[in-house]
């Protein structure tokens, strides 16, 4: 894998994420107990071999740049390649939901100019898998294609992901929104340095659009391959996808695939001490990361770092985030509360199974 | 070569901690595991790293290489520096020979070019296997106060106690007067605690001295101590108030583990000051299942809980089965209590496992401890 570089686009937005990407993208956001959603990717990347990734930012970088530092924690902090961090622009409308802006790849050109490396593996920051990508490569050096993408198949809460049409193999068309059944676009596809740098060129006057987009009417012309992908791996657009695909990580399978021994997903340490259990404490069916102290009740929920539950607190299928305290007899269901919010004691907070209530993030 | 220190840390690492059985059959004692995701190390480069002194040298030899990979290039404790960090420091061979170290003394006078090559004013010897937190630097101070040649940190013990250590007596100003190892009938109960700072040196000259004396065991406690007690040279005593312990017995291992658990444990790795830096292997968050029920336990990333743990330590990557019950154990990463077994009152070492429906070890109070070596498969109906 050394024939490729990583270009992760992290400057994705929407505003179907509430008060959850207030202060930060959906690149940072807080996924699986200890983790960001750009962990997966960035995981991906190097446990496939590829040392040389870029990582376009997002307008709000500070979360990310916190997060990925000089990447030491992915063994990115290298003297050939490693982790860059190219600056990504400002969305005009952040709902336009594009992942592959081409202003963002032409900003950041000298990246992709100054690799010797043939091949560039673009993806998203707003999916969850575990994916090789070396299987990929395999497949995009077998047929030939100008570009070979990634898809699964959608489920039915899959409605914000793009789909694709094939003639067999090969992409025909590119379409907004899928169903149930429906073939849709992982945001993760891989192409020739030479040709990435042409497309740019070619479309630097519309480059307020998305790769894609651009691509389309290209697609007679153009080699454009699918390649499907058979694990696990879902994309996050809305609060429902964060809260559901959050929860997909309670089944042990999922949880098994994603957090494989083998390819171990990496993020940012830091020093949490083991988590501990005091005497009357009850969890079920739940993620719980070191550095929480637990005495109360947890079920069907994630826990992040650094959580208290008091004595006689409950949480049923809610997400906690980082260093929240819980008082004693607090209770909170259907919800996600985010990070470093006090929850007084005897407190109820609750959604419904629909719709989580959100919390947000406490400046503390 | 000189880069200039005020104060570097030889620790020594070396040892194989015999009496810990089972537990140091493949590795040396200060990289055994403790408290679910730390090895027993951490907590002196941790304190040195938390005391500001950014140069250690780790003496190893029994056993070396979990230790040395561990370390590694000291980033866990952001001792990867330019200028001083982490230096693992194993015998080694010269145009002479070479000799394995001898004894704690001979391991540093070995290793004395590595000292002048920070020149420093003084030398703090530590040892890699004790659990404990300090603040170095209130020691050094302490021995630039009294203008001392040598410091040893000591901490009262009881009367009982005492004869299981080096006990110091002082003076009115603190100053050493007799050093006895192991007394059978103690005249104090101030114990060494195996933390030195010398002058370097004085350090320097006591060691070869040391070193071309026949009849020396190269023993800090034994031989050089005494020595320097002898010549009239200043020894003082820092007086030591917070948790320290050598956990080198089996029973002494697992009552620490035990007292993890306590609410208001003697050794607090919650405590938010002076935090414990420890390499981790990053591992997902811990899963417990549907029937999984976990009290009064610590419990480690990575382990997966289906079964019930109660008052145990639980480390990074366990597994406990369906119906699989743990109780007043120690379970070391990656150790697996398969569905239905039980373990009650057991250390498992790291990898091992006991097999479906296997029993290991007893609720009686009286037994003692049981303890599966790293890698061992406890089968059911065999005996351990």
């Amino acid at each position: 894998m050394d024939r490729v570089i990583g270009l992760i686009a992290a400057n994705f937005a929407t505003d179907e994420m509430g008060e959850l990407t207030d202060e930060r993208t959906i690149a940072s956001l807080p996924y699986g107990g200890r983790y960001r959603l750009v962990d997966f990717p960035l995981s991906n990347m190097v446990n496939s071999g590829i040392t040389t990734v870029g990582i376009i930012t997002p307008y709000k970088y500070r979360s990310i740049i916190d997060h990925v530092g000089a990447g030491k924690a992915w063994g990115l902090d290298r003297k050939n390649g490693g982790l860059f961090v190219l600056p990504g622009s400002v969305f005009g409308i952040s709902s336009s939901g594009s992942r592959f802006l081409l202003r963002d790849i032409r900003r950041n050109i000298v990246y992709l100019m100054r690799s010797p490396a043939p091949y560039v593996l673009v993806t998203s920051a707003n999916t969850v898998s575990n994916m090789d990508y070396s299987e990929l490569l395999k497949r995009h050096l077998e047929t030939g294609a100008d570009i070979t993408l990634v898809y699964n198949i959608a489920d039915s809460d899959d409605v914000h992901r793009t789909g694709i049409k094939t003639d067999g193999e090969r992409v025909t068309e590119v379409i907004h929104g899928v169903s149930a059944g429906d073939k849709a676009f992982l945001d993760c596809f891989i192409i020739s340095r030479s040709l990435l740098l042409k497309i740019v060129e070619w479309y630097s006057a519309i480059d307020y659009l998305d790769l894609f987009e651009v691509l389309e009417d290209d697609f007679d012309k153009m080699d454009v391959r699918a390649y499907m992908y058979e694990g696990y791996a879902r994309s996050i657009f809305t609060v429902q996808d964060y809260f559901k695909r959050s929860m997909d990580l309670l089944n042990v399978d999922v949880y098994d695939e994603i957090f494989s021994k083998d390819a171990p997903v990496m993020t940012k340490v830091q020093d949490s001490v083991p988590t501990k259990y005091v005497k009357g404490a009850s969890v079920k069916n739940s993620l719980i990361p070191a550095g929480c102290v637990i005495a109360g009740s947890v079920e069907d929920s994630i826990l992040f770092r650094g959580v208290t539950v008091g004595k006689g607190a409950v949480v049923k299928n809610s997400i906690i985030m980082q260093s929240c305290v819980l008082g004693d007899g607090a209770c909170i269901e259907n919800a996600i509360i985010d990070r470093s919010n006090v929850i007084r004691a005897g407190t109820v907070i609750k959604g419904s199974a629909e719709e989580a209530f959100i919390k947000e993030k406490s400046v503390n | 070569m000189t880069t200039k220190k005020d104060c570097i840390a030889m620790l020594l690492a070396g040892g194989q901690g015999s009496r810990l059985g089972a537990l140091t059959r493949h590795i040396a004692k200060p990289a055994v595991s403790f408290g679910g995701k730390y090895r027993i190390i951490d907590f002196s480069l941790s304190n040195c790293t938390n005391s500001h002194i950014d140069t250690v040298g780790v003496l190893t030899q029994y056993r070396p290489y979990q230790l040395n990979s561990y370390i590694g290039t000291g980033s866990a404790w952001d001792l990867d520096k330019g200028r001083g960090g982490v230096s693992i420091l194993p015998p080694y061979a010269t145009e002479t020979g070479g000799e394995w170290y001898k004894g704690t003394a001979d391991a540093i006078y070995q290793n004395l070019d590595y000292i002048d090559m920070y020149d420093p004013e003084y030398v703090l010897i530590l040892s890699g296997d004790h659990l404990y937190r300090m603040d170095y630097q209130k020691m050094l101070q302490s021995h630039i106060n009294n203008n001392a040649d040598l410091t040893i940190s000591v901490m009262d013990v009881s009367y009982e106690e005492a004869s299981r250590f080096g006990i110091l007596t002082v003076d009115d100003e603190d100053r050493v007067t007799k050093f006895t190892e192991k007394p059978k009938e103690p005249d104090s109960t101030l114990a060494s605690m195996g933390i030195y700072i010398f002058s370097k040196k004085v350090l320097k000259e006591a060691l070869i001295a040391d070193s071309t004396d026949p009849d020396s065991e190269h023993d800090f406690g034994k031989n050089i101590i005494p020595n320097l007690l002898q010549d009239g040279h200043r020894l003082f005593v820092y007086r030591f108030s917070g948790f320290w312990k050598d956990v080198g017995t089996i029973p002494s291992y697992h009552e620490t583990s035990m007292d993890l658990l306590e609410p208001n444990p003697q050794f607090d790795l919650l405590s938010d000051e002076f935090p414990v830096m420890s390499r981790e292997n990053i591992q997902p968050p811990h899963y417990i299942g549907p029937e999984g029920s976990v009290e009064e336990c610590f419990v480690g990333n990575g382990s997966r809980i289906f079964g019930t743990a109660r008052h145990s330590v639980l480390s990074i990557n366990c597994y406990v089965g369906e119906g699989a019950f743990v109780k007043d154990s120690v379970l070391m990463p990656g150790a697996r209590v398969e569905s239905g077994a039980k373990v009650v009152r057991a250390i498992m070492g790291e990898n091992s496992v006991v097999a479906a429906g296997a029993v290991l070890g007893s609720e009686d109070p009286n037994s003692k401890i049981a303890v599966v070596g790293d890698s061992i498969v406890v089968e059911k109906g065999g005996a351990e």
